[in-house]
């Protein structure tokens, strides 16, 4: 067999997958192999294959540009018709609030209230929500929390050192006010990390196109 | 208006046997005038499928690579059988009109 009708129906299957670039990719796929599927039965039917013969298929297939604006008109009705922009509602503004101050207000319950509403909006995609969940638990609460009140850890004193006249040296040791300048600098992050994160969650409320995914 | 009807003739097609693509392409290009690019049918097909209008098996074939059939559904029928009243009513009212024109 000449090479020239594989040629052929190889370069009109690649054309047909370009000019279905905007349809969804699983159908997309469905689509090129039942027409792959169609030629190959086609030519299976001939005695003796001529490239006139590949070419009559292809042109009774019709032009790949055709088939593919079909596909989109077919293809766009089924869709669920998404409002462009999903608006933020009470659901939204409520989940940002809580999330981020929520605990301040009720500590813990607040917050958890937020991430109900979270996951319960769907203007938001998994991973946005994810984001929201993850950075930070407690919201501001949680910074400001270890900013208040610094953990025993960067209280811890440093061990006394008896020397052999047994008197007791307090040795000076700035252990302490590392440790504290390392919790204050994570509560900042910590602080800082739920604005960052609530800043993200308005971008994506107002220009992520809405593909609810609850 | 044709765009519209091909859907159905399709799922008539399946109304008494299940069929692969191809053989569903050839049938209705047998009827002059009903598919301009029968590549078009596939799509449709697809469609249909997500519509749950129609199902698909895959079956060995005896001449090559396994072949997609497609069937109706349940939900499907009922499609169909809507139409086909609906249709002939919408015939009747346009040949009232057209035929008398005509004669």
């Amino acid at each position: 067999m000449s090479t020239t009708p594989d040629k052929l129906v190889e370069r009109y299957l690649k054309h047909l997958e370009v000019e279905l670039g905007d349809v969804p990719r699983d159908r997309r796929r469905e689509i090129v192999d039942e027409i792959a599927g169609h030629i190959a039965e086609a030519r299976a039917g001939l005695e003796h294959e001529t490239e006139a013969d590949v070419r009559n298929i292809l042109d009774g297939l019709g032009d790949p540009a055709d088939i593919a604006e079909d596909a989109g008109e077919r293809l766009e009705v089924e869709r669920p018709t998404p409002p462009a922009r999903h608006k933020a509602g009470a659901t939204e503004v409520g989940a940002l609030i809580m999330l981020l101050v929520g605990a301040l207000i009720l500590p813990v319950v607040g917050w958890v209230i937020g991430l109900v509403l979270l996951w319960v909006s769907n203007a938001w995609n998994v991973r946005d929500k994810w984001l929201g969940t993850l950075f930070v638990p407690g919201g501001l609460a949680l910074g400001l929390f270890l900013l208040l009140f610094p953990t025993s850890s960067s209280q811890v004193s440093c061990p006394a050192i008896i020397d052999i006249n047994g008197t007791t040296i307090t040795p000076t040791c700035d252990t302490g006010s590392t440790t504290s300048f390392l919790g204050i600098a994570g509560a900042i992050v910590l602080l800082l990390l739920p604005l960052f994160t609530t800043g993200y969650l308005v971008y994506r409320l107002r220009h992520a196109p809405a593909n609810a995914t609850a | 208006m044709r765009k519209g009807t091909l859907q159905y003739c399709v799922l008539a097609l399946l109304a008494d046997e299940e069929r692969y693509g191809f053989d569903l392409v050839r049938s209705l290009a047998e009827t002059d005038g009903m598919v301009t690019s029968e590549g078009t049918i596939y799509p449709l097909l697809s469609r249909l499928r997500r519509d749950g209008l129609v199902e698909t098996t895959w079956r060995e074939s005896t001449s090559g690579p396994p072949r997609r059939y497609y069937r109706l559904t349940a939900d499907g029928r009922r499609a169909l059988d809507a139409f086909r009243g609906e249709w002939g009513r919408f015939r009747d009212a346009v040949d009232h009109f057209v035929e008398r024109e005509a004669g």
